[in-house]
């Protein structure tokens, strides 16, 4: 019985990996497929607004050459090396706080539904104009971008945990810091772990976002300067830059996740 | 010796209604060391009972004691266990059946040997890693009983725990649960809607009305400890389930009559 659960689940990872092979190569045939429209319409359409695939990628290499950039990707970076974390510090304990007590929620729910529907690029004047054009503003921009929708998805994440596991602590003479840890730690987790990836992809999406609009340094600087040149192609390879990094590091919150959340199982093994 | 007397019980309903009767002065006393079957029709206040002799909540009125001390919280003379399971879906085996005895501060060495030994006592031995997702119903709630067992309970406390398995697998739990039972006497409150459980393994059968909830009738079973193999064809167990299906259908047919009036 032992051995052929084994070998049965042997067999199950053999099968996973096939499916993850499968899986990459539709994708690169689709960006492939992708990158070869966009060729053909920049060759047929012909205007200074739409750079060919050829020439962003040769525009991405030319700058991959220069200080310029490197440094602009530094730049941007700082932000939300510094908003990020900080979000992600506060915003975690906060979910988590708010789902488990309900009185807290009940004062603080209708602030986190203002900060989570009002679109956060309204609230960077604001932010510019307490703190300056400096690194402390996009920080508080990443900030401000990662912060609600991580509390949220924690403090749903909490609330999702079945209820009759509580009371069978509670049958078992369990005490709050049991019940925390043994019951709504390790079943917020794998919440903890999405709220990462949307705020990460949020605490990106606020980096542009103030860079393009309020502060022009990094990244945004960068673009609004290959833009006032006319040089689209420039302006596409800076883009395919934070889209590609946007990805990656979602795509690794991703495995995360999944990593964390095991106990959940995509197969049952009987 | 487990006393209850006279206890009430309503729970809120919404909307403003007036609250929803469930136990309406119940009495019972259950013996030490005695395996007591509680049947009634569904919805009636079984697993309320059992949740107030749990601790998990009071009663409106009356009052229930163990051994002459009052219920008023969960205690650690009973041990649960839940007709869902209710493990730990990220624990491993035996993890889930060493919570108890963490939550009492029982020493992670001496846990460990009591987990190991109560997760043999069930059958599970070599899957004390697995995880419940990669169990069976049966396995499940296998863990479920050893993790109420492993902190040595006076009383055992079962809501239909048998309820959500197969025939097959819940005979083989029945079995086990008589085995384990034999061997070491613990009050057993067992919350059944299967006569043939009740018959199976009480040694009284504590029959409740519809909700809200009295004791109907108390039937002695008087088949002998440990049951004979030929329990199934031993006319006492049929005459027995045949009595207790009469009384069920009665009462089915009296509340029915009630709802109309």
């Amino acid at each position: 019985m032992p051995g052929g659960r084994t070998a049965s689940r042997r067999s199950g990872s053999g099968a996973m990996t096939r499916r993850v092979v499968t899986r990459t190569a539709w994708r690169v045939a689709s960006l492939a497929v992708l990158l070869g429209l966009w060729e053909l319409a920049g060759r047929t359409v012909d205007t200074l607004l739409l750079p060919t695939a050829s020439a962003t990628v040769g525009a991405l290499w030319h700058l991959a050459g220069t200080r310029e950039f490197w440094s602009a990707l530094w730049i941007s970076h700082q932000a939300v090396v510094i908003g990020f974390p900080a979000a992600a510090v506060l915003a975690i304990p906060a979910g988590l706080a708010l789902g488990r007590w309900t009185a807290l929620d009940r004062w603080l729910d209708v602030h986190l539904s203002m900060l989570l529907v009002t679109p956060k690029s309204a609230i960077m004047p604001l932010i510019v104009m307490a703190l300056g054009l400096g690194l402390m503003a996009r920080g508080v921009t990443v900030f401000a971008f990662a912060f609600p929708v991580m509390v949220a998805t924690t403090r749903a994440g909490l609330r999702d945990i079945d209820g009759r596991l509580l009371e069978m602590a509670r049958a078992f003479g369990a005490t709050e810091l049991h019940v925390w840890r043994r019951i709504l730690l390790p079943g917020t987790l794998p919440a903890v772990a999405t709220a990462v990836r949307l705020g990460l992809a949020q605490a990106i999406a606020g980096l542009v976002a103030v860079e393009l609009l309020l502060v022009a340094v990094g990244l945004g600087h960068l673009i609004l300067t290959f833009q006032a040149d006319f040089d689209a192609a420039s302006v596409y390879a800076v883009v395919c830059v934070v889209a590609a990094e946007a990805a990656l590091l979602i795509r690794v919150a991703t495995l995360a996740e999944r990593r964390i959340g095991a106990w959940r199982g995509d197969a049952v093994h009987t | 010796m487990i006393a209850i007397s006279h206890c009430s019980k309503s729970y809120p309903s919404q909307n403003g209604e007036p609250a929803i009767p469930v136990l309406a002065g119940l009495d019972l006393t259950i013996n030490d060391r005695e395996f007591v079957c509680v049947l009634g029709p569904s919805g009636c206040g079984k697993t309320t009972l059992l949740r107030l002799l749990a601790g998990l909540v009071l009663p409106d009125a009356g009052e229930l004691t163990i051994d002459g001390r009052p219920i008023t919280g969960p205690s650690p003379e009973c041990g649960l266990v839940f007709q869902d399971f209710a493990l730990l879906p990220w624990a491993d085996v035996l993890a889930n059946v060493a919570f108890g005895l963490e939550v009492r501060s029982v020493p992670p060495a001496e846990r460990r040997a009591r987990a190991q030994a109560l997760v043999d006592a069930v059958g599970l031995a070599g899957f004390e890693r697995h995880y419940p997702r990669q169990l069976s119903g049966g396995m499940q709630q296998r863990v479920g009983l050893a993790r109420a067992l492993a902190v040595d309970p006076a009383i055992l406390l079962m809501d239909e725990p048998f309820g959500s398995l197969d025939s097959q697998t819940r005979r083989a739990l029945q079995e086990d649960l008589l085995r384990l039972h034999h061997q070491n006497r613990k009050t057993v409150v067992f919350v059944t809607h299967s006569v043939d459980e009740a018959v199976r393994l009480g040694d009284r059968i504590v029959l409740l009305s519809a909700r809200p909830a009295r004791v109907e009738e108390i039937i002695e079973v008087g088949l002998p400890r440990p049951r004979p193999d030929d329990l199934g064809t031993s006319p006492r167990f049929v005459g027995t389930k045949e009595y207790l299906w009469k009384r069920l259908k009665r009462q089915a047919a009296a509340g029915t009559g009630a709802n109309v009036i």
